[in-house]
């Protein structure tokens, strides 16, 4: 066909076998349509769309997929501000310290049975860490045993284990500012919370003191704002 | 195809709720142009039992120069009637040829036609369109 239409192209036989193909559509399309049967082909809609409403629009999958999606990344982004929310200098390291107050065992600790706020002259003494101090609210608990290692950023941390309640302690340093170098200082106690534990960490001179306790917040409030004797 | 409009709404009527019935049950063909194929057979049918082109030798002209102007004074009704009473299968290729929708791949595929058919069909159809102009809108000096 594209053969034979090639070979006549442009000889005046063809165009004018194409004009008159032309003329004669033209004249086709005059032809007219029973006016029934051209209502078939009326541009109104025979069969009414059907209503759009939201109900029917979030039973569409794509739509309902997508709302799931959208939740839970808002979901995942709401928790993230929220457990962020109380963040203070030195929480990133206190909630490590909580996964290691979940896994430590006693026997990992060296033994040592005396009053927790007298270890500071231990810690000192022994390995040179100053104001290593336990605050006077944890001061008079009972150890069972204590360490001292380097966290993942060859930072020293103390640790205690208490008799009472498993209660752990950790004196850990500061954050600085990474220009300056200050102490990047918070007031009074601040609570973490890491897979069921939770601590209650507060500054002094330098070091971060926390109270890591199996359970809830209100557990060391307690203690807290428990008067000193 | 028909060349009878009350015919021609019978036909398609008939077609469509064909198609209707067949897409309630899921059941409309995978092939382009069924439709056309069906409506097709339905105007052959119908016209079946009307009277029949008688088989005589049509006049065949060779396309003129002016074969376009002849074609504008032409009545649309008159041209449809003229197409409507050639003998099928030369009336089915006529009518899809000059209805100027399909290509000719799909006229061979709805008028079950050979390529050489449909070419000879057309271009009889065409020299006996222009006697027929000719006898009708007679051009000066033209024999």
């Amino acid at each position: 066909m594209r053969a034979a239409i090639s070979r006549v192209d442009g000889s005046a036989d063809f165009i004018s076998q194409q004009n008159f193909d032309r003329a004669v559509a033209r004249v086709v399309r005059l032809i007219s349509i029973p006016a029934e049967s051209a209502e078939w082909f009326s541009e109104k809609d025979l069969v009414p769309a059907s209503r759009w409403t939201w109900k029917k629009m979030m039973r569409n999958p794509a739509v309902l997929a997508i709302s799931i999606a959208v939740v839970v990344i808002a979901g995942v982004f709401v928790f993230n501000f929220l457990s962020h929310l109380n963040d203070f200098p030195g929480s990133a390291t206190a909630r490590k310290l909580l996964g290691t107050a979940a896994s430590t065992r006693p026997v990992m600790l060296d033994p040592v049975t005396a009053e927790a706020g007298t270890l500071s002259d231990l810690f000192f003494m022994k390995h040179g860490l100053e104001h290593y101090d336990v605050p006077a609210e944890f001061a008079d608990f009972g150890t069972i045993g204590c360490r001292v290692f380097e966290d993942d950023e060859s930072r020293r941390v103390a640790q205690i284990w208490i008799a009472e309640k498993r209660m752990q302690f950790f004196l850990f340093p500061a954050e600085r500012d990474s220009k300056t170098g200050a102490v990047l200082r918070f007031p009074g106690w601040r609570y973490v919370h890491q897979e069921g534990w939770t601590g209650s960490v507060t500054e002094h001179s330098g070091v971060c003191f926390m109270a890591a306790i199996r359970g809830r917040a209100k557990d060391l409030e307690t203690y807290i704002a428990m008067p000193k004797q | 195809m028909l060349g009878d409009s009350r015919k021609a709404q019978e036909v398609f009527h008939a077609t469509l709720r064909e198609a209707a019935q067949r897409a309630a049950h899921g059941e409309l063909p995978e092939e382009p142009f069924w439709l056309f194929r069906e409506a097709r057979w339905r105007c052959l049918e119908a016209t079946k039992d009307d009277l029949q082109p008688e088989a005589v030798e049509i006049d065949e002209h060779d396309l003129g120069v002016t074969a376009a102007s002849q074609i504008e004074r032409l009545d649309p009704v008159q041209l449809a009637i003229w197409i409507s009473a050639a003998p099928d299968p030369q009336r089915s290729a006529l009518a899809l040829f000059y209805l100027d929708e399909f290509d000719y791949r799909d006229i061979l595929d709805l008028a079950e036609l050979k390529l050489n058919e449909l070419s000879r069909l057309l271009a009889r159809g065409r020299r006996q369109l222009q006697a027929w102009l000719d006898a009708k809108f007679p051009q000066p000096g033209h024999a």
